[in-house]
């Protein structure tokens, strides 16, 4: 698949046409039929929508079918047995895709052993239990972009995920995402921050070493594409008694990259790195799809856009580290407005359920119109993800991927109702806050029958007074000035609730 | 006439040598009984007589009798013929089980070498770290594929004669520590040599997930486990071409480096050898199945204490299962305030695991699971059939099902004639709360058990019971 | 000694030319620095007049179309007909809106630079028990922080020594020092000090059964028992160190100093033990709150809960004391993964419904430009918008007992004023003017300097 080119897709008038003519008759159909069974369509009514490409549609409805959207716009009817939302007052926005996130992570999300650790892959760890995503999902988030960490120059494989909250694993993945891998510079690579005692440093310990890891990887990865293509050739040729080469995980993916088939999302942050990586890139031939976080991007967005890479950056971070000193809110606006294609990410948990807010804030600083804003978490992302056919605005053919929100999107007031993947609802909030007491209370039996069962069965009268106690432990009023006497560390230890 | 009379002289004199050879051997087999020399190869023959036989294979036999020779099953059922030379022990109140089997166990295997501790950090207490640090999967970090569990085995382990005193004549024991820690081997608990307990030496091909390295060491995270191993089994099939093709023409082809990994590896691969693939919880459960398929070997997972989650999805990839009945508990010394519903509802429905694989047609086998009291097993297993696993299914999966699963149900795991004689005798139903265990056979050697197992004295001396033997002979 | 300083001191004696060739110099040095140093940053403090906004007093209804005339660094009058001084410097705000400067309660701005270097760092002193150190000696006036924080409308701050519930620096600060009260506009820390001994932080110790251990990268875990130990301990270190300063201040009261040694830490801590000065305890989970609250009610002291995560789950308890809360980040995690994922959003609206006093802190430095999108989510999830404002401005400055001084747009107030284009709390609404101390104060700071920079940097034509 090659590499998409990092541009807004625009649907040609003519397939919006066929498409909405086919949806149109769509509804014959089903009445042709009878009686159809329409669970699997739902409209959502009267509401803002905003579709990111074609502006807003005031008291707008959308047609979803088979998790795709049919139909949008203000006179679209419901099919007879369709389940209906109703968006009176709501505002209904793509769902936000983060381009940077290590949620849905089955442990360490770094292999921080090695400066070269391509050949491990986030695909393998995904966790679909995290209960991240479900809170993410209450933000309005739809897809992310799971990383590695940024402990090495080259880290793991990583990938697109839906926000499927308790789906199979195999369910995450984004199909047909062209699939990534992360690279990093500064100062998390170079372990300027930290070091362990007894240990010798790793190289790389400069950025000039970073550079010195990458070009090696690359001309390792070059020599390893070289003695496949011989191989393949020779084999061609019908030679016989040929031995393979040895797979190599590490160098695969980085031929991948060298073929345009894997994306660099690249964690930078100083502009003499940014350079750097897009001159190694010209060097061996490669391309960097993203720099993420490229706080300094702002000092170096011509090169950027000449080059074709995409920003994805934090909306007001900075100073927590020296590479981060010269980071301004004003990045995001000031890429975008010298034409590059930008997206603001959490690389967080919890910045991730108010993207909205941080999408906002480039607005006040910079300038960015109500729309330019939004599209910082929705179509930008989607194209630098390579998925922007599917996601990333509202309009026919799309994935039926959506944020419901009861104020404008961009107001600091804006609380997520509703969101949907595939035209499956994975977060209500009236839902949510039904099921609270019911789960509080299942808590609390559970806890009591564990407990129960906890208590040797000689002690039945100790178990009944700590079973009744409520939680105030107050150990007595005396005891204050005094070592603990044993009976009370134990009575606090086990029996505190 | 004269050779006549010689002939009987000669017979009269042999028969009276012979008759002298016998009293003589049987007073010395008297003597030999309260002698602390015992030698094997006595020729172990016992009737089990009027007992409740369950022999898994068939329905249990109210009335029945159990013959066992030579360490084999020489017959079972209601009207077995007893030999004559065999010792016959009264079943009455009694019922015979196969001798369980502990399907994962290092018992019998000295400990593993104490990790190297890092450095301390002030208050806090020094971790183990790795004694070489790898820089990447050609290092083979925490890799003994080699270490086969029966080359290793200590029959004088004090654990060996506590597990067999609670029932389990068998085990599948396996090394522990590292990423590829062994090969597990089927031993019966016998307190033989060694090389007299081992059944099947090279049974699985262990695996664990465990990072082993941490921020400094490959590999450190999960993700780099699974790649290492990917890469292995990689580097495995990669040689066997090699080699082969290495072997088969010399001339102009470049040698492929020896890697003692990639040959024990790819043996265990060409032999079948079934690949353990760890599994407690839903996450990895999904992925030992869909590692399984990529690496197209023949697996079992392991583990499966949140298996009640997704029993279809086991069923559907017909991987067998070790369930490991360790389950997990709300520690006594919890912190309330920081216990979460996932880890409640986790303590509270894992021991309805079995029952819902059973429901599924699973088919699966438990193990202790570091459980250090093996009494524990047996209660713990009681858990289960409190949250719904059938009695019989309980038995099965720590009889029949665990040979089934290793390939050894040709010889173990019920009482069929023609196989091994490893039998537990009860004086009650096997999971009763008061049920004692009377006698444990391993191999037809026959052990009683006392009321109160003597706490593992020095290996070879007091408290151990001693194997019964023919009490004279007439 | 006249003659001689006038003759060590040319400026006196040359004063006219020697003045002009100083401006002189120190306007080419103006343009040489970077721009957002201190220099140009603030005008003198003089008579001022701020016409046809709309303005939030927060005393009352918002006045449309008011005036608010500032004179020798005070509010000298607001209202709807003020008259507009003569020679005032009018700034004509139609269209705008008024507000009292926001004020952070809980920041370390000034303390540190940047959070990984160390040398920048001066937030937590080593050891447990530092109640004499005071944050404002180690204030950085001309840290970068303090013209980007106060850009986004913040007028003043409570800069809090200690580890304000973190693991960073001093990972074992109890007590971490006196928080000073500082205007975020000035020539040095003489010049914007409000008061330096505000409040005494004190970060209650949490029972820590696990902890990162960043040189192996690992995470250990002990047991539960023996983290509680640890804890009941240091409890007992702060009952005993509480009631020695209790005896402490009686003695130096009724006793003749000259019998008694003078300690400097509980000199440090008779006030709060007698009342007179806030205690601002840091605490996020529930029983640490409820361990705090008894400590505080048996000792006598003013408490301030600051950080309160979980203050939802003790709403009786600091309603039936009448503690106020200072809230950390409302963008935040839930404490536990079984709480409602909203929690923290919907705490503030649920506190202030049961008659708790709060206000919003940002409990950080880069982030003290939070404060009011912390404040606005808070009211997207039920916290009344008026309600809302005082939270950022009025109630802290109440708590801390500068109610007086600051937080609202009253005459003989300090003249801290922040004029918008729009709701202080939304998140597109831009600062037009800055007012701190009654000085007119320039928006420049680090970040705009850099934005201005590079919109400038002509097009680049070919690839590089």
């Amino acid at each position: 698949m090659n590499a998409k080119k990092m541009t807004a897709k625009k649907m040609s008038f003519a397939k919006i046409f066929v498409i909405l003519a086919v949806a149109a008759l769509v509804p014959l159909f089903a009445h042709a039929q009878g009686n159809s069974d329409n669970s699997d369509v739902t409209l959502i009514k009267n509401a803002t929508v905003i579709t990111i490409t074609h502006g807003r549609i005031e008291h707008g409805s959308i047609l979803v079918r088979d998790g795709k959207i049919a139909a949008v716009g203000t006179d679209v009817q419901a099919p007879a047995g369709a389940k209906v939302i109703d968006g009176t007052g709501l505002y209904v926005m793509p769902g936000i895709i983060d381009c940077h996130t290590h949620i849905a992570v089955d442990g360490d999300v770094n292999e921080g052993s090695i400066s070269v650790s391509s050949m491990v892959n986030i695909k393998d760890v995904l966790n679909p239990y995290d209960i991240d995503i479900y809170h993410e999902l209450a933000g309005g988030v739809v897809i992310g972009n799971v990383l590695h960490g940024s402990a090495n120059p080259i880290g793991g494989q990583t990938i697109v995920i839906k926000l499927k909250y308790g789906a199979p694993p195999d369910e995450l993945p984004f199909p047909d995402a062209v699939p990534g891998i992360k690279f990093a510079l500064g100062e998390n690579v170079k372990h300027s921050n930290f070091s362990a005692p007894g240990v010798a440093p790793r190289y790389p310990a400069t950025r000039m070493g970073v550079e010195e890891t990458i070009r090696d990887a690359f001309t390792r990865a070059k020599a390893y594409q070289k003695k496949w293509a011989d191989y393949d050739r020779r084999k061609a040729a019908g030679e016989q008694n040929l031995i393979p080469p040895r797979r190599d995980l590490q160098l695969e993916p980085l031929v991948e990259v060298l073929e345009g088939k894997r994306y660099i999302h690249c964690h930078s942050y100083v502009s003499d790195e940014i350079l750097m990586l897009m001159r190694v890139a010209k060097e061996f031939g490669f391309k960097v799809r993203t720099f993420q976080h490229v706080l300094e991007g702002y000092k170096v967005a011509d090169e950027m856009a000449a080059n074709n890479i995409g920003g994805s950056t934090f909306s007001d971070w900075w100073a927590y580290k020296m590479e981060a000193y010269e980071a301004i809110p004003y990045n995001a606006a000031l890429m975008t407005r010298r034409g590059v294609i930008v997206s603001v990410n959490s690389d967080d948990a919890d910045e991730a359920r108010h993207l909205n807010q941080e999408a906002a804030k480039s607005m006040k600083y910079g300038g960015l119109t109500e729309n330019e804003a939004l599209r910082l978490v929705t179509l930008n992302p989607a194209i630098q993800l390579g998925i922007d056919n599917h996601v990333g605005s509202i309009g026919v053919g799309k994935d039926a991927d959506f944020a419901i929100y009861n104020h404008d999107p961009l107001s600091v007031y804006a609380v997520v109702q509703k969101t949907i993947i595939d035209g499956k609802v994975y977060f209500d909030r009236q839902q949510d806050i039904a099921r609270r007491a019911a789960l509080e209370s299942e808590r609390k039996d559970l806890l009591a029958k564990l407990e129960k069962e906890n208590q040797p069965p000689k002690k039945p009268a100790a178990a009944e007074s700590k079973g009744e106690k409520k939680n105030e432990k107050k150990p007595e009023k005396g005891k204050r000035k005094k070592t603990p006497k044993p009976e009370l560390v134990a009575m606090v230890a086990g029996g505190a609730q | 006439m004269k050779q006549r009379n010689c002939i009987r002289l000669l017979a009269l004199s042999l028969a009276i040598v012979g008759v002298c050879a016998i009293v003589a051997l049987s007073f010395s087999s008297a003597s030999l009984a309260q002698s602390s020399l015992i030698t094997p190869g006595e020729p172990r023959y016992f009737a089990i007589k009027g007992a409740r036989i369950v022999p898994v294979s068939g329905a249990p036999i109210e009335n029945g009798i159990v013959v066992v020779a030579d360490g084999i099953i020489k017959a079972v059922g209601a009207d077995a013929t007893i030999p004559p030379e065999a010792a016959v022990i009264d079943g009455k109140g009694l019922t015979v089980y196969p001798g369980l089997i502990d399907a994962g166990t290092s018992v019998g295997l000295p400990a593993p070498e104490a990790p190297q501790m890092g450095p301390a950090r002030g208050r806090r207490a020094p971790r183990p770290m790795p004694s070489k640090l790898s820089t990447g999967p050609e290092d083979r970090p925490s890799t003994t594929p080699w270490n086969v569990a029966a080359n290793d085995l200590n029959p004088d382990d004090p654990r060996v004669e506590n597990w067999r005193s609670a029932g389990f004549t068998t085990a599948l024991v396996e090394p522990q520590g590292g990423i590829f820690p062994g090969q597990g081997s089927i031993i019966d608990f016998g307190d033989e040599r060694a090389g007299n307990m081992v059944v099947k030496p090279h049974a699985t091909l262990d695996l664990s997930f465990q990072p082993t390295g941490g921020f400094f060491s490959f590999p450190g995270s999960l993700m780099g486990v699974i790649a290492y191993v990917r890469q292995v089994f990689i580097d495995t099939r990669w040689y066997q071409q090699a080699e082969a093709a290495y072997n088969a023409h010399h001339e102009g082809v470049e040698r492929p480096p020896y890697d003692r990994t990639e040959v024990v590896v790819g043996q265990a691969l060409k032999d079948n050898e079934l690949v353990l693939l760890p599994a407690n919880e839903k996450l990895r459960i999904y992925r030992a199945i869909r590692l399984a398929n990529e690496w197209q070997i023949r697996a079992a997972m392991y583990g499966a204490q949140e298996g009640y989650e997704m029993t279809s999805e086991i069923a559907q990839s017909k991987l067998p299962v070790f369930v490991n009945v360790n389950w997990p508990t709300m520690p006594k010394d919890a912190d309330k305030d920081n216990i979460t519903l996932r880890e409640l509802r986790l303590w509270d429905r894992a021991p309805s695991t079995p029952a819902a694989l059973s429901k599924a047609g699973v088919l699966y086998a438990f193990y202790s699971g570091g459980i250090a009291k093996p009494q524990e097993i047996l209660k713990n297993v009681k858990k289960a059939i409190d949250k719904g696993l059938s009695a019989d299914d309980a038995l099965k999966a720590m009889t029949i099902n665990p040979a089934q699963i290793l390939g050894v149900n040709d010889r173990l795991g019920s009482i069929e004639p023609g196989k091994i004689a490893n039998l537990v005798v009860t004086d009650g139903d096997l999971f009763g709360e008061k049920t004692k265990i009377k006698d444990v056979f391993v191999d037809g050697m026959r052990y009683q058990i006392h009321e109160e197992t003597p706490p593992p004295g020095p290996p070879g001396h007091s408290g151990k019971p001693r194997p019964m033997t023919q009490q004279g002979v007439q | 000694m006249n003659a001689t300083m006038n003759a060590m001191n040319p400026l006196k004696s040359t004063a006219k030319s020697f003045a002009a060739k100083s401006s002189l110099m120190l306007l080419a040095l103006a343009f040489a620095l970077p721009v957002f140093a201190q220099t140009p940053a603030q005008t003198s403090s003089g008579v001022y007049a701020i016409k046809g906004a709309k303005i939030f007093t927060l005393v009352g209804a918002p006045i449309d179309n008011g005036v608010v005339v500032i004179r020798d660094g005070k509010i000298a009058a607001v209202g709807k007909d003020v008259a507009i001084p003569e020679g005032a410097k009018v700034i004509d705000a139609t269209g705008l809106q008024v507000y009292p400067g926001m004020f952070d309660p809980v920041t370390q701005v000034g303390l540190e630079e940047v959070s990984a270097v160390n040398a920048t760092i001066d937030t937590t002193e080593t050891g447990e028990f530092n109640p004499d150190v005071t944050a404002a000696t180690a204030f950085n006036a001309d840290s970068a922080h303090v013209p980007v924080t106060r850009a986004a409308g913040i007028t003043e701050v409570l800069t809090v020594p200690g580890r304000l519930g973190g693991f960073g620096g001093g990972g074992g600060s109890v007590i971490g020092g006196e928080a000073s009260a500082v205007n975020l506009g000035g020539w040095n820390i003489n010049d914007m000090v409000i008061r330096r001994h505000a409040s005494m932080e004190l970060t209650w110790p949490s029972i820590q059964t696990g902890s990162f251990d960043f040189s192996t990268f690992t995470f250990t875990q002990r047991p539960y028992a023996e983290a509680k130990k640890d804890y009941e301990k240091k409890i007992y270190q702060l009952d005993d160190l509480f009631d020695a300063a209790r005896h402490y201040a009686e003695a130096k009261e009724k006793g003749n100093p000259d019998n008694f040694q003078r300690d400097l830490k509980l000199d440090a801590l008779a006030p709060v033990v007698e009342g007179k000065e806030p205690l601002l305890v840091v605490a996020f989970k529930a029983r640490d709150i409820r361990e705090a609250v008894e400590f505080c009610e048996k000792q006598k002291v003013r408490m301030i809960l600051a950080g309160a995560s979980e203050a939802w789950k003790t709403i009786d308890l600091l309603k039936k004391d009448n503690i106020p809360v200072i809230i950390g980040p409302v963008l935040t995690m839930p404490q536990s993964e079984d709480d409602p994922y909203d929690s923290e959003y919907t705490m503030p609206g649920q506190l202030y419904a049961a008659g708790i006093k709060i206000a919003f802190g940002s409990f950080n430095t880069s982030f003290s430009r939070r404060l009011p999108q912390y404040a606005g989510t808070s009211v997207g999830y039920g916290l009344p918008h008026d309600e809302a404002l005082k939270a950022v401005t009025f109630n802290a400055a109440q708590m801390l007992g500068l109610g007086d001084q600051l937080g609202t747009i009253e005459p003989g107030k300090i003249a801290n004023l922040v004029v918008t284009d729009g709701d202080l709390l939304e998140l597109r609404t831009q600062v037009k003017y800055l007012f701190i101390q009654g000085r007119q104060t320039s928006l420049d700071n680090k970040q705009l300097e850099l934005y201005e920079r590079y919109s400038h940097r002509p097009k680049l034509d070919s690839q590089p």
